[in-house]
């Protein structure tokens, strides 16, 4: 069995499976439950001045039958007494002394204040700070959360603020709610961020009630905008850990976060630079016992591979990650049905037909048998039949070797570049 | 027509010129594509220009670029 522990920024951890500050990490009850069924670590919900939450608070959007593809909410941070809180996490520390108890903080963009919940939140013994500055609704109108969060300069003064005071680790937790992710973090970091984590909630609105044209969640018939997490924002969330994963100016540890909810999804977000996780959605979704499925998945994955310790996956596929200009434009792969699983519906004909390259023939085989195939020639690789089709192994994307070297946009531009250059230094001599 | 096709014609078109003796000395990248100039250098140097449409065409022409790149004085001498 493989070595689950991690050591996030001198934060160490039985395994790299955290919850994320959010209900299930409201009270002491809670977090021991969640230890008992396995979880390694914990980042309490977020301490401040105590808040007034309102009902209703969540919303769902459920996609083709399917619960909880996104999941969105309106709820604030804790609306319990930070003595209350700390007393909790003391006893939690106290019978989980090796696992991580992370203590989610947010309070106004004002130095003595930050030093004040610093102080009295490290004397009860926590291992960590996440600084979140993320929540997109309600504390943001306050000028906190995401407020603060999106405006680069103070993020780097509050984490500055924070690390004068600090003697544990600092983790600054990140919004997504901005246009590039990395200017963010490099600020954290230029702070004094000993790690970040991404990603907390996305701007949303669940929906519109088309029969009483109330917004969804409503509250007494009034709306407002929440934030969105769960497998919907995965691949979002996956963007920004493996942009600040390769950004050098970052350089920081990561703790993943958004719409994590197997221990395939674990092992994506530390192949892309994170060095552990944390979940929120699928927990509240299923429950505390979805993390044994997770461990066992982890380890049986990390046993199939060889690898001795979880550790060896983090950053693994930093490196397959650049930018387009960088890819090989020779590059071709092509569609190809395989007949024999093929069941005949004909969904990446009309897929490739109105939305491709129209290069899908429906032909009859000398049976009379109607059979699909693609014209490779005109085939582009675009993968959209393939994504379409409904039957396993009926659509193989073949890469073919035509016999041309790699060259990606960016070599392309230069050599054209170079080219015009030489021609008009001919034309003036 | 299908979109092999258009570029193999396009394809075929540069290659001939390449056959020829031709070197691309130029190319410009617009909205309507790419107009590459060929040019033929000898007794009497001889220009030759494509309009490329397709993508592929527009790939490829950069594909054959690095054997055919010329210095300036060959360009000097070819462009007369
Ligand atoms: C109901 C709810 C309350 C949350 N409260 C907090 C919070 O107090 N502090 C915080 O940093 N993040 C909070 N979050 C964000 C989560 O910690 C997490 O960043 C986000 O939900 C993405 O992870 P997921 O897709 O696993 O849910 C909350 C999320 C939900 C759904
Ligand atoms: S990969 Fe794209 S272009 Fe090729 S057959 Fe499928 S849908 Fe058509
Ligand atoms: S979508 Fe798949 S199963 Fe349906 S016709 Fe195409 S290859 Fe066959």
């Amino acid at each position: 069995m493989a070595d689950l522990r991690i050591e996030l920024a001198g934060i160490k951890s039985p395994n790299p499976f955290w919850l994320a500050s959010a209900p299930p990490t409201n009270t002491g009850y809670q977090v021991q439950r969640a230890f008992e069924a396995g979880w390694g670590g914990a980042v309490w919900k977020t301490l401040g001045d105590p808040i007034i939450n309102t009902s209703s608070r969540f919303a769902a959007v459920h996609f083709n039958g399917q619960r909880v593809a996104g999941f969105n909410n309106i709820e604030l941070i804790t609306d319990r007494p930070l003595e209350v809180n700390l007393k909790e996490i003391y006893e939690t520390k106290k019978r989980f002394p090796d696992h991580a108890v992370v203590a989610s903080l947010m309070v106004e963009p004002k130095r003595e204040k930050w030093h004040e919940i610093v102080k009295r939140v490290e004397d009860v013994g926590v291992d960590g700070l996440e600084l979140n500055f993320g929540c997109p609704h309600g504390m943001a109108e306050r000028g906190m959360g995401a407020a603060s969060g999106q405006q680069p300069d103070l993020v780097e003064a509050q984490t500055y603020w924070v690390k004068e005071a600090a003697t544990t680790p600092v983790i600054v937790k990140l919004t997504p709610n901005i246009t590039d992710i990395t200017v963010v973090a490099r600020h954290a970091v230029k702070g004094g961020a000993d790690a970040i984590s991404m990603i907390n909630t996305i701007n949303s609105l669940a929906g519109v009630d088309i029969h009483t044209w109330n917004t969804i969640p409503h509250v007494g018939g009034q709306g407002a905008h929440g934030g969105y997490c769960g497998p919907a924002v995965k691949p979002i969330a996956l963007s920004m850990v493996a942009e600040c994963a390769r950004d050098r100016g970052v350089g920081v540890p990561i703790s993943g976060i958004g719409g994590i909810s197997t221990w395939q999804d674990v092992v994506e977000f530390m192949l892309m630079g994170a060095t552990g996780i944390q979940v929120c959605t699928a927990v509240m979704h299923h429950g505390f016992r979805i993390v044994e499925e997770m461990i066992d998945g982890l380890n049986n994955y990390l046993d199939d591979k060889g690898l001795a310790s979880v550790t060896e996956l983090t950053g693994k596929s930093v490196p397959k990650y650049s930018n387009w200009g960088d890819l090989d434009l020779n590059y071709k792969v092509v569609a190809r049905i395989n007949q024999d699983n093929c069941i005949n519906c004909n969904k990446c004909h009309i897929a490739c037909e109105d939305a491709s390259h129209q290069c899908i023939d429906m032909l009859t085989n000398a049976q009379g048998k109607a059979v699909l195939q693609v014209r490779e020639e005109d085939c582009v690789g675009c993968n959209l039949c393939s994504i379409v089709c409904p039957a396993d192994g009926a659509i193989d994307m073949i890469a073919l070797d035509n016999g041309a070297a790699p060259l990606t946009w960016n070599q392309r531009q230069q050599l054209i570049g170079n080219l015009n250059h030489t021609y008009s230094a001919a034309e003036v001599m | 027509m299908s979109a092999f096709t258009e570029f193999d014609q396009e394809r075929r078109e540069i290659n001939e010129l390449l056959e020829q003796g031709y070197r691309i000395v130029n190319i410009e990248e617009d909205l309507d594509g790419a107009r590459v100039k060929f040019m033929r250098s000898g007794p009497v140097a001889a220009v030759q220009v494509l309009q490329l449409l397709t993508a592929d065409a527009r790939k490829h022409v950069t594909t054959v670029l690095p054997g055919i790149q010329r210095t300036p004085e060959e360009a000097v001498e070819s462009s007369v």
